[in-house]
């Protein structure tokens, strides 16, 4: 009873306002990250990508054979030999600006004994881990964001024509699911961060868990459901049976899932991510553009699922954080 | 010279010796001249038929037996209007020289007026010579001319056709009169036709005919309007100087369905939602000029679609009549969402069949949407519920 009582007085003493603070950690990190060193080379490097694979795209898109509908979006879609296309750059450099922001955000103030001086603050441990999550996001979204102002307007200088409602609806979905691609690992750099006490190791584990699930993970995936869905006869139920398994399992990769979505978003043409069977193409006509909202249908599991695992991952570290003890 | 000294002589003669008869044979010598006379005025055509507004022409011929002379020629009797010359040599003359046995030859002109009535009309050239005379009456009989005339023939004035053929008439026309005509073709057919004349081959509108001449002209009708079907005078009309000639003609065009299938607002696309019914509508339209009977509607569409048809039979359709079909469009289960062709046809009992292609988007349901913002939810509970346990440290 007593026990009790004392939990609910420590936890009366708890009350007041957990966002106390928030805004000050999102303010000040954000600070630390843009004029950090690391961001900068980032930058630096997201930036010149864009403008070198945005000008070889456009040169592409300038020849006649190339011309169509849906000409911003081909700007990140195309490429010129030997520079791969934009989204082909993001796919690593999305993860590797995100672990960059995060895997030294909770140990490095340990290290650097500052986090009891922060606490020591009338803030929250919820406010120091959000604000820190959230600053981190927006540094990206800014970061991410800008990029795509270059290249649209990079795009309206090159091709001379301004982009289409639908375009920049697309463009913008598009940006959406960049940023909350780049939100699970930096989740997921926060909770290592959280939970190795060493900056380093909070690094190479991120890298780690990112290099497992762009190189390994699609191997993994074939080999297990060759596994878990045998194909003994060769009937065509089982080759489809083994083929949507594969689909199922290479989806938990979060590259996968990314990828999926920004192409069906940036290629108005693609009907279907899975496996079409022949039957379903009867009648169709091929090459027309769906419409947006189909589009969006279609990429919408894939959307929530970045957003809910960036969630969960977010969740997780946070749990660890706050049930960890901090001493002075 | 020596004849006539010998003439002189013997004459001399026969006078002395036949003195105390001279009276009786002075008598006796005129009753042989008249008898056969020494100045003749002859023509070999004395009666001559001519035609209409034509000048005439006569030869003419003066002789005498013995006596070299000066003729003088004149035209009495002549009709009141008429003009007469006489040409010698290339010149007009009134008198002529003539030789023993040797022909003098001259050309009467005869210039009738211009308003000349048909008939008979008779008038006499007298050739005056020394003390003898020589009469010849001719006779030129003016033919009226036969009046100009224009006739139009064929065998088949009536022809049966559909809205598209083209009514080709044979068509024959005569020109009666005597006088080349020049014909202006006219052709007199209700609103919706169009008529061309062709004379072997080429369109023509006027037209040469001569005299007695029959020309074979076809008369071609083709209905540029959608007309409803009935049958149409068309009337034909050949007009010369004076003359015309008309002719009707009959086009008794057949009535034809036509089927239309089309949308209310002529929009040939349509959303579908995968799974669902949708219902459509859709139009049959006769825009032909006959009814059609019995149209049944089917729909191609890929496999696993389901599509049917209220009603699903046109049991009649009057011409220029629409009626609104509603077509409820199943997509299949599985379809992915795009853009799909389905065809819809309207088959009737007799007549072509007619089809359109309607676009139909498929969507598909946003029941996943719903499962995906519960994914999201769930992790914000996850949240919650973290922040509610370890929340505020």
């Amino acid at each position: 009873m007593s026990r009790q009582q004392l939990d609910k007085t420590t936890k009366t003493k708890r009350e007041g306002s957990p966002w106390t603070g928030l805004w000050a950690v999102v303010t000040k990190e954000m600070a630390d990250q843009l004029t950090s060193t690391r961001m900068l080379i980032l930058e630096a490097l997201i930036f010149l990508t864009a403008a070198v694979t945005v000008y070889a795209a456009a040169q592409n898109i300038q020849d006649a054979a190339n011309k169509g509908s849906f000409l911003f979006l081909k700007l990140f879609t195309t490429g010129q030999s030997p520079v791969p296309a934009f989204i082909g750059f993001l796919g690593f450099l999305v993860p590797l600006t995100a672990i960059a922001l995060a895997f030294d955000s909770i140990n490095g103030e340990f290290s650097q004994r500052t986090m009891s001086r922060v606490l020591a603050q009338p803030i929250y441990r919820d406010a120091l881990l959000l604000g820190k999550f959230i600053a981190g996001l927006f540094t990206l979204a800014l970061v991410l964001t800008t990029i795509w102002l270059l290249i649209m307007g990079l795009g309206i200088i090159t091709l001379g024509v301004p982009p289409s409602g639908e375009e920049v609806l697309r463009g913008l979905m598009f940006l959406l699911a960049t940023i909350f691609y780049g939100g699970i690992w930096l989740a997921l750099a926060m909770l290592f961060s959280i939970m190795f006490r060493q900056t380093a190791t909070a690094a190479l584990a991120s890298i780690a868990v990112w290099l497992f699930f762009m190189v390994f993970w699609p191997i993994i995936a074939d080999m297990a459901a060759k596994i878990l869905a045998p194909v003994q006869v060769g009937l065509p139920q089982e080759l489809l049976a083994q083929a949507h398994m594969q689909s199922l399992l290479s989806r938990f990769s979060p590259n996968t899932l990314y990828a999926e979505a920004i192409v069906a978003m940036l290629n108005p043409v693609v009907r279907s991510l899975g496996l079409v069977l022949p039957f379903q193409l009867q009648g169709a006509i091929l090459g027309t553009p769906l419409p947006f909202s189909q589009s969006l249908v279609l990429i919408w599991p894939h959307l929530t699922g970045l957003i809910a695992a960036t969630l969960l991952l977010f969740a997780l570290g946070y749990v660890i954080f706050q049930r960890r003890e901090i001493r002075a | 010279m020596k004849h006539i000294l010998k003439f002189f002589v013997f004459g001399g003669v026969i006078l002395a010796a036949l003195f105390a008869a001279a009276p009786t044979f002075a008598q006796g010598g005129g009753t042989t001249r008249s008898v056969a006379p020494d100045l003749t005025l002859f023509t070999r055509y004395p009666i001559q038929e001519v035609a209409l507004g034509e000048t005439v022409n006569i030869d003419l011929t003066l002789r005498t037996q013995e006596q070299p002379q000066t003729v003088k020629l004149e035209v009495q009797d002549l009709p009141a209007g008429w003009n007469a010359s006489f040409k010698g040599g290339g010149d007009n003359i009134r008198a002529a020289y003539v030789e023993p046995e040797e022909d003098t030859k001259i050309k009467l002109r005869v210039d009738p007026p211009a308003d000349v009535a048909g008939g008979t009309y008779d008038f006499t050239v007298i050739a005056t010579g020394e003390g003898q005379k020589s009469v010849l009456p001719i006779e030129l009989i003016i033919k009226d001319k036969v009046p100009a005339h224009l006739a139009f023939s064929t065998d088949l004035p009536t022809l049966r056709g559909t809205l598209n053929s083209s009514f080709r008439y044979d068509v024959k026309l005569k020109n009666e009169g005597d006088d080349d005509l020049t014909v202006n073709l006219i052709a007199d057919a209700p609103p919706g036709f169009q008529v061309n004349f062709k004379l072997s081959g080429k369109d023509v509108t006027s037209i040469p005919v001569n005299a007695g001449e029959t020309k074979r002209i076809t008369v071609e009708a083709k209905a540029y309007a959608e007309l409803p079907a009935d049958s149409y005078p068309i009337n034909v009309l050949a007009q010369g100087d004076n003359v015309q000639a008309q002719m009707a003609l009959t086009a008794e065009v057949t009535g034809q369905p036509k089927l239309n299938v089309t949308a209310p607002d002529g929009r040939l696309s349509a959303e579908a939602y995968a799974g669902d019914s949708t219902p459509m509508t859709m139009i049959v339209k006769n825009t032909g000029t006959a009814p059609v009977r019995n149209v049944k509607l089917s729909a191609k569409a890929p496999n696993g679609w389901e599509v049917n048809f209220e009603p699903d039979k046109i049991t009649e359709l009057a011409a220029g009549k629409q009626i609104e079909v509603t077509t409820h469009l199943k997509p299949a289960d599985q379809a992915i969402a795009g853009d799909y062709m389905v065809t819809f046809k309207a088959t009737p009992e007799d007549g072509a069949a007619e089809s359109a292609d309607f676009r139909i988007t498929v969507l598909t349901s946003t029941m996943w949407g719903i499962v995906g913002v519960g994914l999201i939810a769930v992790a914000v509970v996850v949240i919650g519920l973290a922040v509610t346990r370890f929340g505020r440290r």
